[in-house]
């Protein structure tokens, strides 16, 4: 599935929108350059699953992890690659206990950087910088 | 009292000795074992590199600390490490460190909060006129911190996205500029002139105490790419206007933060804190308001293990410290001030 975003509001309303697809169990491995909109995007798919707290970018503290406030779905663990060096760091710091949970979410930001540990079934959603405010967002 | 404090958060392992007499608060020794050169080949922390360091490292450290205090193990009485936030590989070296040393010495242990000790950095050049606000910069937190006392905090608001310091890095990144990001970001802008490029202001006039600096980085991406960056002087322009665009942010809105709350004391913590600019700029305004200015001598604000022991000092003041806390500490990589 491809989308073109002309604007952060519509990437968030998108990435929203995706959100009431999800079931539980999911991985999601976000690619694409410094300001694509990864963060961007998993605010707007936390918001859609009933996140309250505040997304912020998780560059630092590499994970964090949100209460999910509904059905089936109770977390959405938010990862972030961009300082690793391969998969294994991140099994490292417990990654692992996400992956296969059916309660939860995951979302993996710079997830180019620990391709080797991919899920079988993991969901890769690219993002394209193009002019401007323009974003090309591929899931598959 | 004696307190040995350990700290191991991120990529610093520290450890160091205060002594207290009757309130007067006198550091005897503060170790810092730096791994910045190792993480600089990566252009960032690696966990796992961090950790081993640390494993490597924690003792040693410690036992610098006591020689430096002149400080024998049982003349300690309170054993004080850092429990989060932080990246949990590395925390649950230098706290675990800590429950095994409580326990063969028989000292009882209290686990700091990272931001809090940040924060307490502060209260070692003397007495504070409270109530106070404190802005918290560091890699992973930009925050506006109400104190109304030494123990009592209230979070008034914080980044929406990027924090300040990962700003800075990932700016310096755009720029081809190495890792750390911050000190080399600020050490270009000095021959750069900071109105070159009219970099955006994130939610400066807005009506909260909140920070946002994706689209500042997002700004600096857009404009990086119709420019020339093997060329200095342009490279200079870009980090002196970017820097110039985030002490404003930071310095107007902590300001408005101490007027609204009619604070007597503007603080800073953090390590983004050790910004020269940032410091002098943030001084400046507080004291032409009228605010009290405190800041941390510049070795205090990056991560270092005195600042949790002048947290874990005043935390005892009002906490019960037990024998078997050891039992019951744990880590916690995202521990938040409330
Ligand atoms: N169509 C768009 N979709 C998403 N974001 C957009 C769009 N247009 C502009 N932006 C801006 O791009 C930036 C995206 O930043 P964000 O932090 O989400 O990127 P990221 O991919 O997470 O970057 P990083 O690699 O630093 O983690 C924001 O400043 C946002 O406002
Ligand atoms: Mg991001």
């Amino acid at each position: 599935m491809k989308f073109l975003s002309t604007s952060e509001k519509q990437t968030l309303n998108f990435a929203k929108k995706f959100a009431g697809k999800l079931k539980g169990g999911e991985v999601l491995c976000l690619v694409g350059d410094l300001g694509a909109g990864k963060t961007a995007f998993t605010k707007g798919l936390a918001a859609g699953l009933g996140v309250k707290n505040t997304v912020t970018s998780p560059t630092f503290v590499l994970m964090k992890n949100y209460k999910v406030s509904g059905k089936g779905i109770k977390h959405l663990a938010h990862i972030d690659a961009y300082r690793l060096e391969g998969g294994a760091q991140l099994l490292g710091i417990g990654a692992e206990d996400y992956f296969g949970d059916a309660e939860c979410v995951t979302v993996i930001e710079w997830a180019d950087r620990v391709k080797d540990i991919w899920p079988k079934d993991a969901i890769k959603i690219e993002f394209k910088i193009g002019k401007g405010d323009k974003r090309e967002i591929n899931i598959r | 009292m004696i307190i040995l404090a350990i700290e191991t958060s991120c990529d610093e392992t520290s450890a160091a000795v205060l002594k207290s007499t009757r309130g007067h608060l006198e550091l005897l020794a503060n170790v810092v074992s730096s791994q910045i050169d190792i993480h600089k080949q990566y252009g960032g922390v690696v966990p796992e590199v961090a950790a081993r360091m640390h494993v490597k490292n924690i003792l040693p450290v410690v036992m610098e600390a006591l020689a430096t205090a002149k400080v024998k193990p049982e003349q300690i009485d309170l054993i004080a490490p850092t429990a989060g936030p932080g990246l949990s590989t590395s925390l649950i070296i230098g706290l675990e460190t800590a429950k095994t040393l409580s326990l063969a010495w028989k000292k009882p242990l209290l686990a700091v909060n990272h931001m809090y000790s940040h924060i307490a950095a502060n209260f070692l050049k003397g007495q504070v006129k409270f109530p106070a606000a404190c802005l918290v910069v560091s890699g992973g937190h930009t925050e506006i911190v109400h104190l109304k006392n030494y123990w009592q905090s209230k979070k008034l608001g914080q980044t929406v996205d990027d924090a300040a310091g990962e700003a800075f890095d990932k700016v310096a990144k755009l720029l081809g500029l190495g890792y750390p990001g911050g000190p080399i970001v600020s050490k270009m802008a000095l021959n750069g002139d900071t109105e070159k490029y009219n970099f955006p202001r994130p939610m400066m006039s807005a009506n909260n105490f909140d920070f946002s600096f994706s689209g500042l980085k997002t700004a600096v991406l857009y404009q990086s790419k119709k420019e020339n960056l093997k060329w200095e002087p342009t490279v200079c322009d870009f980090c002196a206007s970017f820097e110039q665009a985030v002490i404003d942010v930071l310095t107007n809105k902590t300001i408005k933060a101490a007027k609204k709350f009619k604070v007597k004391t503007v603080m800073m913590a953090g390590g983004v804190a050790a910004n020269r600019k940032l410091r002098e700029t943030l001084e400046d305004k507080a004291k032409e308001a009228g605010f009290e200015f405190m800041v941390p001598e510049f070795k205090l604000c990056t991560d270092n293990a005195a600042m949790v022991a002048i947290a874990a000092y005043y935390l005892s003041q009002k906490k019960k410290v037990k024998l078997d806390n050891y039992k019951k500490a744990v880590a916690d990589p995202n521990w938040e001030l409330v």
